[in-house]
């Protein structure tokens, strides 16, 4: 049969008996909506949640142990020979040396040129760490620069991406300030500080002298709550300061490839080094709790689709029972019972892809629907994405298909009983 | 051509067997419109559905527009039952749902492949032209429900000319039409028949048996 032909009388089939087809339909259309709604809302979340805990795939960052024995039995101070030997380490592509400041920086005014409404005798102090520049690279904005130029010049800086994000949506409303604009408008400005100060009396350094920071960039891989500086001036402070040479906080192992991770995690400790997992663990839990949940919902909606396919299977039974005769006369002008299954499950696959595209439409309204209502309940706290739902392309097409697939599958049942009617006894 | 040599049909129904035709012989020739009477439950409906592919399961030899039925599989079956014959059943069996138009263009959908299928405009109009032939080019658009008796029986022999048969088989054809209708119904008979095509009626009704060229009579499972 040619397929213009089946999909005509299909078409004419579903026409003559549209009730039953919207019943089927919608059956299809409420599986596939189901199924567009929790993947989108799954998508949706798990996006919201990687920008809210950044975790890094190839990142390994390693810390001295909390209790050591000293380098002879492992572990001990992270030198730059540990620096050096944790490099070595099979699938480890590259190794960043980070030293937590220990002179206090402190803000005592908002940054220059931008209007932040600043309160009278309001300091913040900047936790600080000197990382390798190279750690950052890529997080540079456009004609900034990143290593130590000595006491007289600012100093560059970058700051968490997501530091933003909480400021605006914490701080600002809890202290009346304005809120600051995008990340990237930021790059560039100069924060007035003063560095040896601290707001604990006891850690103010003898020696307070005024300083400027520059942010040069964001990043994911700065900590959420501190600054990050070149090395080099972190140690120029320290000297300066005359603070004692205590090793790197930390060294952050960048793998060659995601899967090196395990394998290189399992060598630090078997240094005798830490691998402080707090971010990617946090990324990762909340990863596999959102995985798991839209999982969970996706197979609720699957299952939709399955009780779909039956009570499409039921329909499509009760209607070739109720059409013998109209199959048997389109046997005796030359149906073969190949092309009377074709015809219903062309029938049936016509209601998936109505029901389908339908679905697509419906959950899109229900997404746009629960974005107004999140938007109207929900608090404004950081990270609230504009929409909890992500959709594309591919997912309208699985749900059609989805649709589709289960609406034939239902239909094989009925199509096989419709082939095998005879058409002499029926007829007469 | 209809040849039919030793036709024996049996069914078994709660497990008696019951002999239905007994040893058919019948020919009819191109050109020739032949009538099969008998009193019902004689036969006459199974006959026709052997010779026309419909009913596989007998014994004997028939040979129709030059195909020996019993040696097709079910798919040859259904292409000879596509383009070589043409039913014409006393209830009309027309689909419902379908205008006029669309019950006549019914075997050009399921030309077989390789048979030099054509495009469905090409197909609705050959469509429309036997409609036309059968003087219901006007109601081509109509529903079987909106159509009369007469009109209905039109329809179906347009859809069973659709694929020029050269065989036509018609089962009690004028059984619930009018004398006038029944009467237009028997005129395209004719003239199929003069137009060179094999044309077997199974009925009981006397002014269609009035016009055949041989009257066979069917009873107790054989030709008398």
């Amino acid at each position: 049969m040619r397929p213009s032909g089946l999909l005509h009388l299909a078409g004419l089939n579903l026409r003559a008996g549209w009730k039953s087809a919207a019943l089927n339909a919608g059956a299809a259309c409420l599986g596939a909506a189901a199924l567009v709604f929790f993947v989108a809302l799954g998508l949706g979340v798990g996006e919201a949640a990687r920008r809210m805990f950044p975790g890094e795939t190839r990142l390994v960052d390693v810390v001295p142990p909390a209790v050591s024995l000293g380098p002879v039995l492992g572990g001990g101070q992270l030198d730059d020979e540990a620096v050096a030997r944790l490099a070595a380490i099979p699938g480890v592509e590259r190794a960043f040396r980070r030293l937590n400041c220990r002179v206090p920086i402190a803000a005592t005014r908002g940054p220059e040129g931008v209007s932040l409404n600043w309160p009278q005798g309001f300091t913040v102090q900047l936790p600080a760490v000197g990382i390798d520049p190279g750690l950052v690279a890529q997080d540079l904005g456009r004609g900034q620069w990143f290593e130590d130029r000595g006491p007289s010049q600012p100093i560059p800086f970058l700051a968490s991406r997501r530091v933003i994000e909480i400021y605006n949506k914490t701080i600002a409303p809890a202290w009346n300030l304005r809120r600051l604009p995008p990340g990237v408008a930021l790059v560039g400005v100069q924060f007035p500080v003063k560095v040896g100060f601290s707001i604990v009396p006891q850690k103010t350094e003898d020696r307070v002298v005024d300083g400027r920071l520059l942010l040069a960039g964001l990043s994911d891989r700065v900590p959420l709550y501190m600054v990050a500086l070149p090395l080099e001036t972190v140690r120029r402070l320290h000297q300066e300061y005359g603070k004692a040479d205590q090793g790197y906080s930390a060294v952050s192992l960048l793998a060659a490839l995601p899967d090196d991770v395990p394998r290189v995690a399992a060598a630090v400790r078997r240094m005798g080094f830490a691998v402080d997992e707090g971010d990617r663990a946090m990324a990762e839990r909340v990863g596999t709790v959102v995985s798991l949940t839209a999982g969970a919902l996706a197979l609720l909606a699957l299952l939709m689709c399955g009780l779909a396919a039956l009570a499409i299977a039921q329909s499509l039974s009760a209607s070739v029972r109720a059409r013998t005769k109209e199959i048997a006369i389109l046997q005796a002008v030359g149906a073969t019972a190949g092309d009377v299954r074709a015809l219903v499950l062309a029938e049936a696959g016509l209601l998936g892809l109505a029901g389908g595209a339908a679905g697509a439409l419906l959950s899109r309204l229900a997404a746009l629907g629960a974005d107004a209502l999140a938007a109207r309940l929900l608090p404004d706290f950081p990270f609230r994405p504009e929409s909890f739902f992500a959709f594309s392309p591919w997912l309208y097409l699985v749900a059609i298909g989805v649709a589709v697939a289960s609406a034939v599958l239902g239909a094989l049942g009925p199509a096989a009983i419709a082939a095998g009617v005879d058409p002499a006894r029926t007829i007469s | 051509m209809i040849a039919l040599r030793g036709i024996t049909k049996r069914f078994r129904d709660a497990g008696e067997e019951l002999v239905v035709l007994d040893r058919v012989d019948l020919d009819a020739r191109p050109g020739e419109l032949v009538a099969v009477v008998g009193p019902s439950g004689s036969g006459k409906s199974t006959l026709l559905y052997i010779a026309g592919g419909l009913d596989a399961d007998f014994e004997g030899e028939a040979i129709v527009a030059g195909r020996s039925l019993a040696t097709l599989g079910p798919r040859e079956r259904a292409a000879f039952r596509n383009s070589a014959v043409g039913f014409v059943f006393q209830s009309f069996n027309l689909l419902p749902a379908l205008t006029a138009l669309d019950n006549v263009m019914l075997p050009g959908l399921f030309a077989p492949a390789g048979s030099g299928r054509e495009s469905l405009a090409d197909l609705r109009a050959r469509a429309r032209a036997a409609l036309e032939r059968v003087d219901l080019g006007g109601k081509a658009d109509r529903r079987p429900a909106r159509l009369s008796g007469g009109e209905r029986q039109r329809v179906a022999i347009a859809r069973a000319l659709l694929a020029r048969p050269s065989v036509l088989l018609a089962d009690e054809p004028t059984g619930n039409l009018d004398t006038a209708s029944g009467a237009g119904v028997i005129g395209l008979f004719q003239e199929m028949a003069r137009g060179g095509m094999t044309v077997l009626v199974v009925t009981h009704e006397e002014r269609v048996s009035g016009v055949a060229s041989r009257v066979l009579h069917l009873e107790g499972g054989r030709i008398r």
